[in-house]
């Protein structure tokens, strides 16, 4: 059958919480593969519970932002303290061909989820693990947030203000990040079963995968021995100036612009209309630009405040100049590319209300996900325990009326 | 069952030909992630190379197309080969790989692909299997899709600086890396890594349209941000501290550098009380919980500020999160390296490359017990393996390299 999406068949048992491993199983999801999340109402996830809430009213399955970072994973309820409940999980695993977690090492073996004990219900089976530090290792039970986890990489080190102290990311970039980088380990790990017949137990240190995102600064520390720090806006290995963020006219706005090449250089004097100071030798060559940068952006903000952001996006971008808006979030959802790229997108979630949520942030030309909210807690309990794994109606209604399905 | 083991090692991504046709960061990171996990990736340059062989940083700083620390990490075990696509010669054997690969990377602007009459539909034309992954700062539609763009427009186009990271009316910042331009690697190397593992359930090759800005405005900032504004009307912006509503949650500077401070939880704040030996104004009623704290934040960084100045980071570290306390070193780039988990979990390899010797370098992101991956063999020479692949792949005779050569096509 053509046109398919390219992960149909593959099912996904989904211990994640939060927010990095939602990602995972909402990415894989998207691709097409059926995710089911595993949770319970005897703890229900607190980003369940983080407002605003749909219409203002509170509730587990009323959380906005819940909602969008959890799309494509569906969900199945099981208070996994019941031993009871711990046989369907397995029953349920035992179908499936990837469990994802981001539990700390040892609790799925607390659990009785560990690999050893799936590898019992289903040979080939890829278990994907992503604690914070890996599953060993003198940090394994390194205690962070997602906000702080970067600390541990030398990544936020980097952040700030030109020869000022460290400015703290006030929020995870590292979750999404590690949830979309671990869908692409949970395929590696899928590609290799269907070249061997073998599944493995994956470690994604969280640590390991970010940290290499400091690599233009551990360069400079492999090959000078050098520790770089904050450096605003400046292009992490001074290969182009400017390279910076400039103000605008109206409160709080910027423009981006970056010119790594000498026609880029010959644009942006074009269009700030052959300033004499552009003529100067200390800016003729980017060597040069590189070696005043300070007083070459401070040049540059004297222009630009006077300016829409927008304006002079285009005016610049006219000039073949790389220039961009600043853009904050309440741009972001009327932004025209955006709007064209249907980056957001409006859904009626299955209690009926209307919500706004990101879409298919990637296209792809032969097959497009249907995006839909994230999933109301136990919503594909019925399909699960009765069709795919054949439980008697009466059962079933014990098995929910003693919380066990719960 | 007893599956079949194959007799050699190999990588998870063995038996997939990638050809990498894209400079600096964004393609050639997500190229490395299939090359490292052992896809056969044949890196293509334009004779002058990628620009990241301009980019540094450079042994001491001197600049040499070979001596590129950016190329070296992001081209580790690829082959290398010289094609001018902008010669009809050129274009015809670039199409040819083409025909005999799964996979394109590249990260050109869209205008400068339809220039080289490498566009979408001719590609799926010569080669209708054929997976394309672009990354571009805004993607192959939309009104930006025409402009010029880098890394760093496309972070400060997604919200994310204006959002999270800055003091409030001061500058919005990016990472002081390529966030947005790795942001789009990884996006593109898991979307299109699927649309090559589900080839034929989706009916054939695709091509997947990665915009670095949009992936961070979607799956960053839109997640947590976007349903409140368009329900609402209202949004927030950066405030310079780590977390506005809770404390302490922010950066501290300590004796020797600088500490992630955060006890929210009634369970931590108490475990830092009794790591800095439960000072009299802790007890005080405004900061009981994480919130009055946050009112009273100014103050509470003060008192914190006093103790953690006269300790080490490593010390506060250990200390605090014996104590059930997340508190974390904010650890350099020296220190990050010299880390005895990472030594541990041998994150960091050696390797040997012509001309910059031995270095260190980090390893692989993730562990695949079954099929390790990682860094292996060095980021190829400019045209390195051009005899090698043009025969191998196109059968070309030496004459045949040797004479291209000459043209100038490789």
């Amino acid at each position: 059958m053509a046109n398919q999406l390219p992960l149909k068949g593959v099912r996904v048992v989904n211990f994640g919480w939060v927010w990095a491993g939602p990602v995972v199983g909402q990415t894989l999801g998207f691709l097409g593969a059926e995710v089911l999340k595993i949770e319970s109402a005897a703890r229900v996830d607190m980003t369940r519970n983080l407002p605003p809430f749909a219409d203002g009213i509170p509730g587990p399955d009323r959380s906005l932002s819940n909602h969008a970072c959890w799309a494509g994973n569906g969900s199945v309820s099981l208070n996994l303290k019941e031993p009871e409940a711990l046989e369907l999980a397995l029953r349920l695993i035992a179908t499936a061909d990837v469990v994802v977690e981001n539990f700390g090492p040892g609790v799925m073996e607390r659990l009785g989820l560990g690999y050893e004990r799936l590898r019992e219900v289903k040979e080939d089976i890829i278990l994907f693990s992503m604690p914070a530090a890996g599953l060993y290792g003198p940090l394994e039970h390194v205690r962070t947030y997602g906000l702080s986890l970067t600390s541990l990489t030398g990544l936020d080190s980097l952040v700030g203000y030109k020869g000022g102290e460290p400015v703290p990311v006030e929020n995870a970039f590292s979750d999404p990040y590690a949830g979309i980088f671990g869908a692409f380990a949970v395929l590696a790990a899928l590609n290799h079963r269907r070249n061997t017949g073998i599944g493995q137990h994956v470690d994604f240190s969280q640590q390991e995968a970010v940290m290499q995102m400091v690599a233009p600064a551990w360069m400079d520390y492999a090959l000078n021995g050098r520790s770089g720090g904050p450096k605003s806006n400046e292009h992490p290995t001074a290969a182009a100036a400017p390279h910076g963020v400039f103000p605008c006219r109206g409160d709080d706005r910027w423009i981006s612009i970056a010119v790594c090449r000498d026609e880029e250089w010959q644009g942006l004097v074009a269009a700030m209309d052959n300033p004499d100071w552009a003529a100067t030798p200390a800016f003729a060559t980017l060597p040069a630009r590189v070696a005043a940068i300070d007083q070459l952006h401070e040049h540059i903000a004297q222009w630009t405040h006077e300016f829409d952001d927008r304006e002079l996006a285009a005016r610049l971008q006219e000039h073949g100049v790389a220039a961009a808006p600043v853009l904050n979030v309440g741009d972001l959802l009327h932004d025209p590319h955006y709007c064209a790229r249907d980056t957001f997108v409006e859904v009626t979630h299955p209690l009926g209300f209307r919500e706004t949520i990101y879409g298919a942030y990637v296209k792809t030309s032969r097959t497009r996900p249907d995006i839909r909210p994230g999933p109301v807690v136990g919503q594909d309990n019925e399909r699960v325990f009765r069709t795919l794994l054949g439980i008697p109606e009466a059962e079933y209604e014990r098995l929910k009326r003693d919380r066990i399905i719960y | 069952m007893t599956p079949t083991i194959s007799a050699a090692p190999r990588g998870a991504l063995a038996g997939i030909r990638v050809i990498d046709f894209g400079q600096m960061v964004s393609a050639p990171y997500c190229a490395k992630l299939f090359s490292d996990y052992g896809a056969d990736v044949i890196k293509v340059e334009l004779p002058e190379g990628d620009a990241a062989r301009a980019a540094g940083p450079f042994p001491r700083d001197v600049p040499h197309p070979e001596k590129s620390g950016l190329y070296f990490f992001h081209n580790t075990n690829k082959r290398g080969i010289t094609c001018d696509v902008a010669h009809p010669e050129g274009r015809r054997l670039f199409l040819r790989l083409l025909e005999r690969s799964d996979v394109l990377i590249e990260n050109n602007l869209p205008q400068r692909m339809r220039a080289w009459g490498l566009d979408y539909a001719t590609l799926a034309e010569i080669n209708p299997d054929l997976v394309v992954i672009s990354i571009t700062p805004f993607g192959q539609t939309g009104p930006y899709s025409g402009w010029n763009g880098y890394d760093l427009n496309a972070f400060h186009l997604s919200g994310a600086s204006s959002r999270y990271c800055g003091r409030p009316g001061e500058t919005p910042l990016e990472h002081g890396t390529f966030a947005a331009d790795y942001f789009g690697a990884v996006t593109a190397a898991a979307w299109g890594l699927a649309a090559v593992y589900g080839r034929e359930l989706a009916g054939g090759g695709q091509q997947v349209d990665v915009s670095c800005a949009e992936a961070i405005a979607a799956a960053f900032v839109g997640g947590q941000n976007i349903g409140c504004y368009a329900q609402e009307g209202r949004f927030d912006k950066r405030t310079g501290v780590g977390m506005p509503l809770g404390a302490p949650a922010t950066i501290l500077p300590c004796r020797d550098g600088h500490v992630w401070m955060l006890a929210l939880e009634p369970g931590q704040w108490n475990g830092l009380r009794k790591v800095m030996d439960d000072p009299d104004w802790a007890s005080l009623e405004m900061f009981q919980d994480m919130y009055s704290r946050a009112q009273n934040a100014d103050v509470i960084y003060g008192f914190i500020r006093e103790w953690t100045m006269q300790h080490g980071k490593m010390e506060i570290m250990e200390k605090c999160q014996a104590a059930g306390c997340p508190v974390t070193a904010v650890f350099t780039i020296a220190e990050a390296a010299a880390q005895p988990h990472l030594q541990a979990r041998e994150y960091f390899v050696d390797m040997e490359h012509p001309q910059l010797g031995r270095l260190k370098n980090l390893g692989a992101p993730f562990k695949l017990p079954a099929c390790p991956g990682g860094p292996e063999r060095p980021a190829p020479l400019l045209g390195q393996h051009n005899a090698e692949v043009y025969r191998e792949l196109l059968d070309l005779s030496a004459a045949d390299v040797r004479r291209l050569a000459q043209c100038n096509v490789i």
